[in-house]
């Protein structure tokens, strides 16, 4: 389980996140989602350990501050919002270097395909031989995602919880590229990991996840199940804009729909 | 492409690696490379202005009981083994230490143009160099004293070092490295050092200035046994921690937050890299001055033949280097014979245009 209690985040004199309580277990996918600004990408650098916070944050029972590089890479892969290059790696090596940390759980033998496989995950088959630098915006966050799937997937199949923390994995991304990549959350999620994501689609966030954080100004707003958050009094309030939730009559899942009205 | 089949001719078949794995390509390079550099050396061992004859020196070291009757006079065997010998162990070091340094700077600046003659780290450890040549007798005598031959090298180091440290603190902020600041901030600081140097140069007396020219015009021909004693230790120290590095450079790549999420100590590595390369070129700039462009076209060219991956980038750029600078050398030596050009005319003449078709070929580099 990942668990963040009392989580603050200050840069320089302004605090950017105020006491976010947080928790994922193996099995789940959680889904952070709020306007732009709130604090999303803050929490979930917090919890990578890229950014010094104040609270405690616990990986698998472990206190992440006194976690090493390496101890952390070995419980969680982290995917950013985009990956810029300055040399010329072919896909393949990319996605390699996830399992580059080298206690991956990975056994000798099937190092050598799992760059494949990852890739066969993400839609990107026959792409192992072609220059990153040269995929469009979409498809290089596909390969980053095979990366960060190779960080951590062996050891979830063998049953070991691991965690992915995906910044906005399908922002960029096509409606069917979108479906695929939270199906393969999902999946990851069924076989016993745990996937932090932020999302702003509302639709996919009410259909893929378990759990819902909403933040607002650097605040958790609401936690809990589509259901439960998913009102149109609390995301027409935090959004700042005339939303309305319905249920879709045969999953009873929410959808969420704009008003024309807009503001 | 052609390496390629040539791997398969030796039964490194290409259907061993997957589709986008060069790994096998970088290996076969790397033995080519090693062949390559022995040739070079043994080429270089031969010729010069005496007849000595790289034939005669091979069957010397296989035949040992020969040489009384006819294999090397002893002529022969000084030029050999105290002019050439020396100075193509030199070559090979500080071919090596500067060609690594390029692709180790190049890594953790994350871009193509990091070069530590470019961006001033030469300059720093020029100035090291001059203040000991100039000062080493006056002020900082205790010093000497105290550190013998490693004066001039580890005062080299620390300006390296000085200049590197600098040049990333200013250039970096928040775990990005601005290209543009790097090249400008090395500008200023290499202007910087060398007003120093000037300063230093304009204090010192006769006898300093002969030393200063023959050292600032870059050249290997001062090579001795005695200057390779105080550098190689030096040298070969830094280039044997750099392949430790070579899997924290690869996933710096990705830029210093994912490198620490996929496990790598960042700070460690930025800091044991600006040491070592501080160092690499430090004792290389305190035996030969300022050769430049070498820790640029070496990485470079490989990087289009292997791929950018340091395991196998960092050991070719070594061998390539120490090659292209013996080869350098020799040019140096032969083509205004019995005068010598200073080698760093030779490689700057090469490697100039060679920086400028990067640029051409890849104008957005700037705009990183």
């Amino acid at each position: 389980m990942i668990e963040a209690r009392d989580v603050s985040v200050s840069i320089g004199t302004k605090k950017i996140i105020s006491d976010v309580d947080f928790e994922v277990k193996p099995g789940e996918l959680a889904a952070i989602v709020g306007p732009n600004g709130s604090g999303k990408t803050t929490f979930l650098k917090a919890l990578s350990g890229e950014l010094a916070y104040a609270g405690r944050v616990t990986m698998n029972g472990r206190d992440l501050a006194a976690m090493k590089a390496w101890e952390a890479a070995s419980v969680r892969a982290v995917l950013p919002q985009a990956t810029a290059l300055s040399f010329p790696f072919t896909v393949r090596e990319i996605v390699k270097l996830g399992l580059s940390g080298g206690r991956t759980g990975v056994l000798a033998g099937e190092e050598e395909g799992l760059p494949e496989r990852a890739l066969a995950r993400v839609d990107l088959e026959g792409f192992a031989g072609r220059f990153y630098q040269e995929l469009s915006g979409g498809e290089q966050q596909r390969v980053q995602l095979a990366r960060v799937l190779c960080q951590v997937w062996a050891p979830v199949l063998q049953g070991t919880p691991r965690y992915l923390f995906l910044d906005e994995p399908v922002s960029s991304l096509d409606i069917k590229h979108q479906l695929i990549i939270m199906n393969l959350a999902r999946d990851f999620a069924a076989r016993g990991g745990g996937v932090i994501a932020i999302l702003h689609d509302l639709n996919l966030t009410a259909m893929f996840a378990d759990r819902i954080f909403v933040m607002h100004r650097g605040r958790l707003a609401a936690a809990g199940s589509p259901q439960e958050v998913l009102s149109d009094e609390l995301i027409s309030r935090v959004f700042e804009c005339r939303l309305k939730v319905g249920v879709l009559p045969a999953a009873g899942t929410p959808f969420v729909l704009p008003q024309s009205a807009g503001l | 492409m052609a390496l390629d089949s040539a791997a398969g001719l030796f039964g490194m078949r290409r259907s061993l690696a997957p589709e986008g794995d060069r790994s096998v390509r970088a290996k076969f390079a790397i033995l080519v490379l090693a062949a390559f550099l022995a040739a070079t050396v043994l080429f270089s061992l031969a010729s010069g202005a005496s007849d000595a004859s790289a034939f005669a020196v091979v069957r010397d070291w296989l035949f040992p009981s020969f040489s009384a009757t006819d294999a090397l006079s002893l002529r022969d065997r000084v030029i050999v083994y105290d002019i050439r010998l020396p100075r193509v162990v030199m070559g090979v070091l500080i071919g090596a230490a500067l060609a690594v340094s390029g692709a180790v700077m190049q890594g953790l600046f994350r871009n193509p143009l990091a070069d530590p003659g470019l961006v001033g780290v030469s300059a720093g450890a020029s100035l090291g160099a001059v203040s000991v040549i100039v000062l080493g007798a006056t002020v900082l005598a205790p010093l000497t004293m105290v550190l013998g031959t490693f004066t001039l090298p580890l005062a080299a180091f620390a300006g390296g070092l000085a200049t590197t440290l600098v040049l990333y603190r200013i250039s970096t902020r928040q775990g990005r490295t601005s290209v543009a600041t790097m090249l400008l901030a090395g500008i200023a600081l290499a202007a910087m050092a060398m007003a120093f140097t000037g300063v230093l140069i304009f204090m010192a007396d006769d006898r300093q200035l002969r030393d200063l020219t023959f050292w600032s015009l870059g050249s290997l021909a001062g090579a001795t046994w005695q200057k390779i004693g105080a550098v190689a230790p030096i040298i070969i120290v830094a280039l044997a921690a750099m392949p430790f590095l070579a899997r924290g450079l690869n996933a710096l790549a990705l830029g210093e937050a994912t490198a620490n999420h996929l496990g790598i100590p960042v700070q460690r590595l930025k800091y044991v890299a600006i040491v070592a390369v501080a160092a690499a070129v430090g004792a290389s700039v305190a035996v030969s001055g300022g050769i430049g462009f070498v820790g640029i076209v070496v990485p470079h060219l490989l990087r289009l033949l292997i791929g950018p991956d340091n395991r196998y980038l960092l050991p070719a750029s070594a061998l390539l280097g120490a090659s292209m600078l013996l080869l350098a050398d020799a040019v140096s030596r032969t083509i205004v014979a019995p005068a010598e050009l200073p080698i760093g005319i030779v490689t700057a003449t090469v490697g100039a245009p060679f920086f400028l078709w990067i640029l051409l070929r890849r104008r957005g580099i700037l705009d990183l």
